[in-house]
């Protein structure tokens, strides 16, 4: 089930990528950079950011009017600057999904791999509050339908006695401290901790990418300020508590549970939130799974040289004080929690060279699963069963899905865990002992390495840019590498096998043919034209009705304390007598009080019913009650009863007939000096 | 006779180095002797193969001290490295063809390089390192 999910997700990131085709090479594929660009989005979010804030002011009057001023007066850059901090935050939240998507995809949070994966969830549960939060401080009309509805949902949460919803039902009630409190939340304390976070959630790993390729960095960037340029983000009207917001552009990238918030039951909007975090949580083990044998050093053949470590993707080797007694300084030792099995430390090791025959071949570090030895021993066996003359032997990563090219009499394919399994030297000993005319790679992808850094440290080894490197005297053009490429048409390995094994005739492989620079440049505009194009659209597309065309909302919201349950009673001598010195009050008062129970009726409708009990632990506070309505609007009659005495008959009762108007907000409150609802 | 002779003044007061270049020398003297009690082609082979091997495991330690500290002529010692694996490895071949023809580089350049790269490229970074 979870395999098919996989496959889908997978299908539908390779639907992306003929629009991806402008980005060659394939190191400059976007998917392969979602990480560092939603970094890279962020540090536009940040620097923008700076610049709001210089104008920004943190009052319930100042913070619209001051972002008006900025938008309009200073469109040139205020303006720019308030669009790329919206865009570029919008951009960031599909990086971010497409990363989680692919790194689902492609297996890469499975089992040793969890960190990475489960230190994802609190970014994502930062960057979506910081979103809501950037949305309330503008303080406009999606502002305003932001902060009733999220304090709703907080106060679904048992943290709050009263109700933090209640602050936004008046302009009275709103006081600019709660700007200072958003502004906090906005600008310094989910900031830092995402910060904190990216570091938490890469540390582990070796050599995260930070910052993705220039050429994304400035094509992203242009790509939202053009975006910028062209639909500059406005506010939708400054905030006006007496009245509802009944048609807002809702920022689907960052409010898309909103409407949930409107209609669902808020134990099942946090329920849902809830189930969708676990559900991350506990991915990395669904199902659980046998691991592979880990990399065992061999201390006979490590001199410490740290190579091993210099390549390992995961982290998972490192250099500790040596433990065998001879004059090296340190020696590999592997995390067996990290360690993923995939051999790139046997690639990267000094002694993994075939050429060793009079020592038994085991290099400073191997995989117990796959060992040298026998790999070479694979080889020499495979060269005997070929024969023609253009001999290709293929080695094909245990990951790449396509089909392999094997059968014919002058092919032979052995399979790897990763490419970058195989020693360069190995290479140099296949075509110098005459095993094979021509040798084909085919890798699991550059641009979605099942190991991360698989795919890379092997391009690189055989352009001689990382040791250990291809000799130079290795003939390149009898080596092929192919890394799955689904849209390309080379992407049967059949045919890119017999392509390879023409030019193993004439001199050298032939390069696929480039296409002029122009070419590409165009399809890079296009894929981010689209790109700007969804990040404009889904910020404010489609609308949203909090409430119905003729429909008016009221609102209940006040506390009230119940009555005592029982009177203060004198207590006799004999009984004081009793309690110890400092206790001796005359009179003896349960704090209990009774609960309070509220009906609410429009036009002789019940719409709300509810008893609540006192809060405090004694039982002894105040009942809060808050709750809103959508009413039709036109002339309607509202009743109150509230009971507060548990004796059936004594009702505070309030009848009103009031004419609402659509978009009007009325909020019925009970004043306590005078002990009687109002309506406002 | 053997080829090559550790002298003290080899030392880079590194000990791993030092054991290694040791050992380096003893394969390959030893594998000198082979050659003049003219041994099998195969097994001249295998030690040539077993010196490639050690070598480059030797260079690749050797390589990875001086990025460390980060030594400034590190890309010249580099390329003094890889030209002497280059050689071993076309002894390799070379052996594969004419013994009589690699025997004499194996004399020759191999002693010749090392005696050039202990005086020079190993004792300046003696100096640095040691």
């Amino acid at each position: 089930m979870l395999a098919l999910i996989q496959k889908l997700l997978r299908l539908l990131l390779n639907g992306f990528k003929p629009l991806l085709a402008g980005f060659q090479p394939a190191s400059l594929n976007p998917l392969r950079h979602l990480g560092s660009l939603t970094i890279f989005f962020f540090w536009i979010v940040l620097v923008s950011g700076i610049w709001l804030l210089i104008f920004f002011r943190t009052s319930v009057d100042g913070a619209y009017e001051s972002v008006e001023y900025l938008t309009h007066s200073q469109w040139y850059l205020g303006g720019v600057m308030r669009s790329l901090h919206r865009y570029a935050s919008d951009a960031a939240v599909i990086t971010l999904l497409l990363h989680i998507v692919r790194e689902f995809a492609f297996d890469h949070h499975r089992d040793k791999r969890w960190f990475s994966w489960i230190t994802g969830i609190p970014l994502l549960w930062l960057v979506i509050p910081l979103g809501i939060t950037g949305y309330w401080l503008v303080w406009d009309r999606l502002a305003q339908y932001v902060a009733l509805a999220t304090a709703e949902l907080i106060d679904w949460l048992p943290i709050f006695t009263d109700s933090m919803a209640r602050n936004f039902l008046s302009d009275d009630a709103l006081s600019d401290r709660f700007f200072t409190l958003m502004a906090f939340l906005h600008l310094i304390g989910l900031p830092l901790f995402l910060v904190l976070g990216i570091w938490l959630h890469v540390f582990r790993i070796n050599g995260p990418k930070i910052n993705p390729p220039r050429l994304l960095m400035s094509g992203s960037l242009l790509a939202m300020l053009l975006l910028s340029l062209v639909f500059p983000a406005l506010s939708q009207g400054k905030a006006d508590l007496e009245t509802v917001p009944q048609n807002i552009g809702l920022d689907w990238f960052y409010l898309a549970i909103y409407p949930l918030v409107d209609s669902w039951e808020l134990a099942w909007v946090w329920a849902l939130l809830a189930g969708i975090s676990l559900l991350i949580f506990i991915a990395p083990w669904l199902p659980p799974r046998a691991s592979r044998p880990v990399a065992r050093v061999d201390l006979d053949n490590c001199n410490g040289c740290e190579r091993c470590v210099a390549d390992c993707p995961f982290g998972a080797l490192t250099m500790m004080p040596r433990s065998d007694g001879k004059a090296y300084e340190a020696e590999a030792v592997v995390d067996a929690d990290l360690c993923l099995s995939c051999g790139i430390c046997v690639g990267a090791c000094p002694t993994a060279t075939p050429f060793r025959r009079r020592s038994e071949l085991v290099p400073g570090i191997d995989l117990p699963g796959q060992p040298m030895a026998q790999l070479r021993e694979t080889i020499i066996e495979a060269s005997q069963h070929m024969q023609g003359q253009r001999r290709v032997l293929v080695f094909s990563c245990a990951w790449q899905k396509q089909a392999n090219p094997g059968g014919a009499s002058d092919t032979a394919v052995i399979s790897l865990t990763c490419m970058a399994q195989l020693p360069p030297a190995f290479l140099d000993f296949i075509l110098s002992r005459g095993h094979a005319d021509g040798i084909l790679l085919l890798g699991c992808g550059s641009d979605a390495c099942t190991y991360r850094l698989g795919a890379e440290w092997t391009s690189l080894r055989l352009h001689r840019q990382r040791d250990p490197h291809l000799r130079q005297r290795v003939d390149s053009r009898r080596i092929a590498m192919a890394w799955e490429q689904p849209w390309s048409r080379y992407a049967d390995p059949r045919t890119l096998l017999s392509v390879f094994r023409g030019s193993l005739e004439v001199q050298g492989a032939s390069e696929p043919q480039t296409r002029p620079a122009s070419v590409y440049l165009g399809g890079r505009a296009i894929a981010w034209g689209l790109f700007a194009a969804v990040v404009g659209l889904l910020s404010v597309w489609p609308r949203y009705q909090p409430i119905g065309v003729n429909e008016a909302m009221v609102s209940l919201s006040f506390s009230h304390a119940g009555e005592r349950i029982q009177q203060c009673r004198q207590r006799s001598q004999a009984e004081l007598d009793k309690l110890p010195p400092n206790m001796r009050k005359p009179a003896d008062c349960p704090r209990e009080r009774h609960p309070v129970s509220v009906v609410f009726q429009v036009d002789g409708e019940e719409r709300y019913r509810e008893v609540l009990s006192p809060s405090g632990f004694w039982n002894d506070g105040e009942s809060t009650f808050y709750q809103r309505f959508p009413v039709m609007a036109g002339s309607r009659l509202l009743q109150i009863d509230m009971n507060d005495s548990g004796s059936p008959d004594e009702y505070h009762v309030h009848t009103q007939s009031l004419n609402l108007a659509p978009g009007e907000h009325v909020v019925v409150t009970f004043d306590r000096t005078q002990q009687e609802f109002r309506i406002q | 006779m053997s080829l090559l002779q550790w002298k003290p003044a080899y030392s880079l007061a590194i000990p791993s180095v030092d054991l290694e270049h040791r050992e380096m020398i003893a394969m390959i003297n030893e594998c000198h002797q082979r050659i003049e009690e003219d041994a099998k082609p195969e097994t001249i082979e295998r030690y040539l193969g077993e010196i490639y091997t050690g070598i480059g495991a030797h260079f690749a330690l050797e390589e990875s001290m001086m990025r460390r500290a980060a030594y400034a002529e590190y890309e010249a010692h580099k390329q003094d490295h890889e030209e002497l694996l280059d050689q071993i490895r076309d002894m390799m071949d070379l052996y594969d063809q004419d013994i009589e023809a690699g025997r004499r580089e194996l004399q020759e350049k191999l002693s010749d390089w090392f005696g050039r790269h202990f005086a020079t490229f190993d004792a300046r970074l003696h100096d640095q390192l040691g």
